[in-house]
């Protein structure tokens, strides 16, 4: 199929804010809008937290408080892969009797990959297998916490003048339980223009809490810098000794240019998103909670509702009539060959998941044009087009077209049908194709 | 060509579905899996003590490219492996020299003009093929062949061949070894 192997042959386009053309795999369908939605059309939510290589779920504020680190796993510093703890046995005294020796089991950190352990910095091994690891301590936390809580507390002061000057007062209790979590990420926050949004808002205090004066003193400009070494020109470099620019960076605390004080960092947390569409607000895409299932709860799928290449993929009857992109058609931007679909209208048949196993079937009664169709089965059609190539230099032939056909919403509120009859209707859609055939062989 | 000897020195187990080819010594207590290829066109081999290789290895002794095999005045130099060494499944290795309680791991590729000193540890699928000494204690790694330089150096597969020594034999014919190591009869196969 070639949304599964060849994803960018077939392109649809998407109407929203950009013009957006991408192969049907990568897009959403959202059908109470009825129409198709890329990743740029939907916005993206955090869902949970979790950590890659111990899978363990982390809720939110509890992520938030640990940086989005995992507690117990660790990456290697030298070529961040994740650490494992080994065990080996090391005689060691016994209290009651200092003169004979037992074995103890000690541990320590060794990565898989590069051989990085750590007894390379100068860690000790641990009598616990998880737990004893603490990462050094930034000698500069103490400051920087202090910065903080100032600049937070300017922040809502700011924040309360500039409440004071609107005219209408808002209540701001449910926004800002929303805005202490994520910032931009909810709906509320952004369908508020003109609101402040630094990222300090989302840490202000709670209103009515007493608000200590804190005061900074500013930093100490030094007239005096360490200078450098002597033989900071002649002494031979020792190349394994020195890090890369990634291993410094990845520890913006010391970065450290000696390979000896690489320690390792606990590992960052991933998380899973949700999708939701932007007019409508329901959800696109809702991933399940515990981290070793991949399923969905919500997936609405562009594959699953819109028709592929002519392959049926709902259950019922489907009439697909195909229309050339006509002169001037400001969507047909990018096709070098002029292409003749069939008019008629094309029948597919639905998708039955019990039709290959029944051998009864009766036979598929559709009255096929042997010039348009070239085969049929079950819910799949193959037909012919005509390409005329446009230009004659040697580059691929793509071609474009529309596509109409009725789609059933299946999953529409049922309303109180006081008629009785088929509580489902068809709605025609109509979606811009584009095929890239292939370069033009001379 | 046929009067290569093969010199398995007593202690070593060497499968029979193993190829070797030419003039190839292996020293004691070194496990030879099946379907390991060690392939002394160019030169005799020597393998060292307590070495480990594993299946679908490679070891070859080849000539160098610009040099037809049947022209005169080529001396054929010997390729030595030390102690302690562990080739790992699908790697090759044509290095001239190589040292003590190293680790080729598995599908890493050695160029003919290198050579390994001892504590070195080629990593999964590097292709190095320069003309250097890899000095003591160097880890080559990744896609990129990065380089470090490890504080101790792997230790010796002592468990694993012990228990190698005890199990293959209970599922493999053996190549026959001989009894002391100053009688060199040539052996068959």
């Amino acid at each position: 199929m070639a949304s599964l192997l060849q994803p960018d042959r077939v392109l649809y386009l998407v109407h929203g804010e950009k013009k957006i053309r991408s192969p049907l795999s990568t897009l959403y369908f959202c059908r109470y809008c009825s129409e198709l939605r890329s990743l740029e059309c939907v916005s993206h939510e955090v869902d949970s937290h979790y950590c890659p290589s111990c899978l363990e779920n982390m809720p939110s504020a509890e992520a938030k408080l640990k940086k989005n680190r995992c507690a117990n796993c660790f990456d290697c510093p030298c070529c961040m892969h994740t650490l494992s703890t080994r065990a080996t046995n090391i005689p060691a005294p016994l209290p009651d009797d200092p003169s004979k020796t037992t074995m103890k089991k000690a541990y320590y950190l060794a990565c898989g990959f590069c051989r990085w352990t750590s007894r390379d910095v100068g860690m000790a091994d641990k009598s616990v297998a998880s737990g004893g690891w603490q990462e050094p301590d930034n000698p500069h936390t103490q400051r920087i916490n202090k910065l903080i809580e100032y600049y937070q507390q300017l922040a809502q002061r700011e924040k309360l003048e500039r409440d004071r000057k609107k005219l209408a007062r808002r209540r701001p209790y449910m926004p800002l339980a929303f805005s202490e979590k994520y910032g931009l990420g909810t709906r509320l926050q952004r369908q508020r223009p003109g609101a402040p949004i630094t990222s300090l808002a989302g840490l202000s205090l709670k209103e009515g809490e007493d608000q200590k004066e804190i005061n900074i003193e500013p930093a100490q400009a030094l007239d005096e810098v360490e200078p450098l070494p002597e033989d900071c020109y002649t002494r031979p470099i020792n190349l394994p000794e020195v890090t890369s620019l990634r291993q410094r960076l990845l520890q913006p605390d010391f970065q450290p240019a000696g390979a000896s004080q690489l320690h390792p960092k606990h590992k960052h947390l991933l998380i899973k998103r949700s999708l939701r569409c932007r007019k409508c607000e329901h959800n696109l895409s809702k991933p399940e909670f515990n981290p070793t299932s991949i399923k969905f709860k919500i997936q609405l799928v562009a594959e699953c509702q819109v028709l592929l290449t002519l392959t049926n993929p709902v259950e019922n009857i489907t009439h697909v009539t195909l229309v050339g992109c006509e002169e001037g058609d400001p969507e047909d931007i990018n096709s070098t060959a002029k292409v003749m679909v069939p008019t008629k209208e094309l029948v597919l048949a639905g998708k039955d998941a019990a039709a290959d196993y029944d051998e009864l079937a009766e036979p598929q009664d559709f009255q096929d044009d042997p010039d348009v169709v070239a085969f049929r089965k079950s819910n799949k059609i193959g037909f012919f087009i005509k390409v005329v190539p446009q230009r004659e230099e040697d580059g691929d032939v793509t071609v474009s077209f529309k596509i109409r056909h009725d789609f059933r919403n299946l999953a529409a509120p049922i309303r109180p049908s006081e008629e009785g009859d088929a509580p489902t209707e068809a709605i025609w859609l109509t979606h811009h194709v584009e095929l890239s055939l292939g370069p033009i062989i001379a | 060509k046929n009067s290569a000897k093969k010199v398995l020195a007593a202690g070593a187990v060497v499968c029979v579905e193993s190829e070797i080819r030419g003039e190839v010594t292996i020293g004691a207590r070194t496990v030879v899996h099946p379907k390991a290829r060690i392939i002394a066109e160019a030169g005799p081999i020597v393998i060292g003590e307590g070495n480990l290789i594993e299946e679908q290895a490679l070891i070859i002794n080849s000539y160098p490219e610009n040099i037809a095999p049947d022209s005169e005045g080529v001396e054929p130099k010997t390729m030595t492996i030390g102690i302690n060494n562990v080739f790992e499944v699908g790697c090759m290795s044509q290095a001239m020299k190589i040292g003590d309680n190293n680790v080729i791991e598995s599908k890493a590729d050695l160029g003919r003009n290198m050579i390994l000193t001892s504590g070195c540890i080629i990593g999964a699928c590097c292709q190095v093929n320069t003309c250097e000494v890899i000095p003591e204690n160097t880890v080559i790694f990744g896609s990129g062949c990065q380089r470090r330089v490890q504080t101790e150096r792997p230790q010796p597969q002592t468990l694993q061949l012990d228990f190698l020594m005890k199990i293959l034999p209970n599922y493999h014919h053996m190549k026959k070894t001989v009894k002391t190591t100053s009688a060199v009869t040539p052996a068959k196969n």
